[in-house]
């Protein structure tokens, strides 16, 4: 490590007198992290313009070994491009930040993309808590009913029809689970639940098989005169494990389907009826009220989790085996302050990288301004080309198979802004071995969603072999897309991006 | 990426100061707004209607009686103390009788205002005991958020328009003043931060020595992103940061 830092400062020093001329030719010297951030660079700098990346070709950025070379060539670039926030390990932006010339801009460009407009997503840390939160609530006065504040409301489960199990219960302070609602043992008179008016709670809603539920809740009130008061009732879909969009709702209407956000399984002591009450997903908005028969709600793959081995759970089922559960809190579901780094998934980002590079370009060599400009300006149109390819490419795939079932999570970025669906992936990076465990889920989800396809990464052969075997075994087609890396075929990011949306499109379209 | 090109200090003193209040019972959350226009953590009580926002010197958040319960015999639990041990535990889940503390992100100018999240740093505490902050996650593991027994400051995200509520668990009892401080970067790439004390008591006792208990110097440790304006403005901001609110512009 001295001597790195050592031939680095000396280095520092003899280019400092000559920043914008350091490289054998009279070219400006980007260096950056991957071929892709090289090859976007190399578009906005044109002729002006010599861009390589320390990621060789075929490299995996999440796993990458800087070598003493790479920060000799850190030290003679003019301007730096990494993509930073985890993508590339420690060990290189550390190389880059050590080495590159004080004077050269040295931009870690998912983090400054986002004044160019970049969509930026959270880092997701615990896909089972990525889910729907669901809990149970009363709303409304009930004057008309005669209720006060002291009357209560009863919430039953009169009716599961289904493929296993539900059990609704709480997990208090202490970790004691109290059930709500537990199908174990039939439903009677146990499995309902009291509620002060205008209260709510959060349950974990766990089911033992996947497949298509509809449960029944019916409302009484207790206004302490010792009669119950009968409301309405009605039945809620669950598409557990299975495609929600191919789930039909209880009633006849449509469906809606609620798969993320907060909702709440509501009894109105005003209306009398039974609905869904979902907190809205746009700031500012009302909350939404979708009566129970229009409901389906979505209890995905990713919330399979192996029952523990605690005596206090054992109402679930047997240890280790796994079930669906909606958790009773999602708190955590996020790494703090972090963002996924594959913002290039989806190419308005790319075009806040290309216009971020135009501006960093021009700051190092002015006189290249112009050049810049005039580049940018071609390139962002031929993204503008690609982002509609890419979105009526996607579009002739039917809703309900647009699942994406990959080597490393990769896809947030596509999936959010193509309508597509992350279903599942062998490790969250590649970086990481899979365990069993998560071998086990990514074999589960393949089956219950009958997926028509799953993709590989070309740069990730290694982590490739697991899900090929999972792919083998239940006769499913092996596909691939590119992640972080290029490959022979495609050398280009345009070109990167048009594969992923034809083989998105032969894989998983409808060719029936 | 932490140069600084402007600094902007709102020095308005606060609007005076409430009636203070203890609330033992309902619920309440803490959270950042814009109280005339400037970022504040403040308290929501729900005891009110409509809701009264609070500020955070003129409340105390009372754990009663009902709220002491003894340490169970669990291994995963022990950061609670020793197994029969008491304790006084508000519980994530509303339990009749006992206050509801949570936390969120949802006052309307924030939640349109704030880029993603809000970051929630525990800056310190003084108090008699051990304070902690946990969440019931998957079968009830516990998942920590706040440990008065480790090092300064903690931090823990809360994602924008957002509602959580945990455990708030105190193992002696008495006041507990908790040194808080809610940051987030705005969607027009500033940056705000306000610094106060939660006061809470835990126990049936005089629940008012809350009140007559001084703060703690809420500004002799700063976040790690804030060095250079604390290192340029220095003494000014000390003072501040305890009752105004800083906002920083970031140079692109």
């Amino acid at each position: 490590m001295k001597r790195t830092a050592a031939v680095a400062l000396s280095l520092t020093l003899l280019t400092a007198c000559g920043a914008t001329t350091s490289s054998s030719t009279d070219k400006l010297n980007v260096v950056t992290t991957t071929e892709i951030l090289a090859d976007l660079a190399q578009q906005v700098g044109g002729d002006r313009v010599e861009a390589s990346s320390l990621v060789p070709p075929g490299g995996d950025p999440h796993s990458y070994e800087p070598t003493p070379k790479d920060a000799k060539r850190v030290a003679k670039a003019d301007v730096t491009f990494t993509n930073h926030l985890l993508l590339e390990p420690q060990s290189l932006i550390k190389t880059i930040d050590a080495n590159a010339a004080k004077d050269a801009p040295n931009v870690s460009l998912a983090e400054a993309a986002e004044s160019y407009g970049a969509n930026v997503i959270p880092l997701v840390e615990n896909i089972g808590l990525d889910v729907l939160w669901l809990g149970l609530r009363v709303r409304g006065a009930g004057k008309q009913r005669g209720a006060t504040r002291t009357s209560s409301v009863q919430l039953a489960a009169t009716k599961l029809d289904g493929p296993g199990q539900l059990v609704a219960y709480l997990t208090e302070s202490l970790g004691q689970p109290d059930k709500y609602f537990d199908s174990t043992d039939g439903l009677d008179k146990s499995d309902s639940t009291t509620l002060p008016p205008a209260a709510h709670t959060h349950l974990n809603w766990a089911f033992t098989k996947p497949g298509v539920y509809r449960l029944t809740l019916t409302g009484a009130l207790d206004n302490n005169d010792g009669k119950l008061q009968p409301l309405g009732q009605g039945t809620f879909t669950f598409a557990v494990g299975v495609e929600p969009h191919t789930v039909k709702p209880a009633s006849s209407g449509p469906a809606t389907v609620l798969d993320d956000g907060h909702t709440d399984l509501t009894v109105d002591l005003d209306s009398g009826q039974v609905y869904a009450y979902s907190d809205a997903r746009k700031v500012g908005a009302p909350q939404t009220q979708v009566p129970a028969g229009n409901v389906v709600i979505d209890v995905p793959n990713k919330a399979l989790v192996p029952i523990p081995d605690d005596q206090r759970f054992s109402f679930l089922g047997k240890p280790g085996t796994q079930i669906h559960q909606l958790p009773q809190a999602v708190l955590g579901k996020h790494v703090h302050g972090e963002i996924d780094p594959h913002l290039w998934e989806d190419v308005a980002n790319a075009k806040a990288y290309a216009q971020l590079m135009r501006d960093t370009l021009s700051t190092a060599d002015p006189d290249g301004k112009q050049t810049y400009e005039a580049n940018t300006k071609a390139y962002l149109a031929k993204l503008d080309d690609l982002d509609n390819y890419v979105r009526t490419t996607l579009a002739t795939i039917p809703p309900a198979r647009r699942q994406l079932v990959t080597t490393h999570d990769a896809f947030g970025y596509l999936a959010s802004a193509y309508e597509m669906t992350v279903a599942g992936f062998v490790v969250p990076n590649p970086a990481q071995e899979p365990s069993v465990e998560q071998v086990r889920k990514l074999s589960d989800t393949i089956r219950n969603l009958r997926v028509p396809a799953v993709f590989t990464e070309p740069n990730l052969a290694q982590r490739a072999s697991v899900l090929i075997q999972v792919a083998r075994d239940q006769g499913v087609q092996v596909c691939s897309l590119y992640g972080d890396s290029f490959d022979d075929h495609a050398r280009t990011y345009v070109d990167m991006m048009r594969h992923n949306a034809d083989e998105l499109k032969r894989c998983l379209g409808d060719h029936r | 990426m932490k140069l600084l090109a402007a600094l902007l200090l709102a020095v308005a003193p606060l609007a005076p100061a409430a009636e203070p209040v203890v609330i033992s019972n309902g619920h309440v959350d803490l959270g950042p707004r814009f109280a005339d226009g400037r970022w504040t953590v403040q308290l929501r009580d729900d005891t009110t209607d409509p809701e009264t926002w609070r500020d955070l010197d003129a409340v105390v958040v009372q754990a009663n009686g009902k709220a002491k319960i003894a340490v169970p015999n669990d291994p995963a639990y022990q950061f609670l103390g020793k197994p029969g041990q008491s304790v006084w535990v508000i519980p994530q889940v509303q339990q009749d009788g006992i206050v509801w503390p949570g936390w969120n992100t949802q006052d309307r100018e924030v939640a349109t205002r704030v880029d993603r999240e809000v970051t929630w740093s525990l800056e310190g505490v003084q108090g008699p005991g051990t304070f902690t902050l946990f969440l019931n996650s998957d079968f009830g593991k516990p998942h920590e958020v706040f440990d008065s027994r480790k090092p300064f400051p903690q931090q823990t995200g809360v994602d924008v328009n957002t509602h959580v509520h945990g455990n708030w668990t105190f193992d002696t009892q008495g006041a507990y003043l908790l040194d808080v401080a809610m940051t987030a970067k705005l969607t027009d790439g500033t940056t705000v931060t306000d610094r106060r004390t939660l006061r809470i008591y835990a126990g049936d006792g005089d629940v008012r020595t809350a009140f007559a208990t001084p703060a703690p110097a809420a500004a002799q440790s700063d976040g790690s992103g804030l060095e250079v304006w604390w290192f340029v403005v220095g003494a000014v901001v000390l003072v501040l940061a305890t009752t105004g609110t800083v906002v920083v512009r970031k140079r692109r």
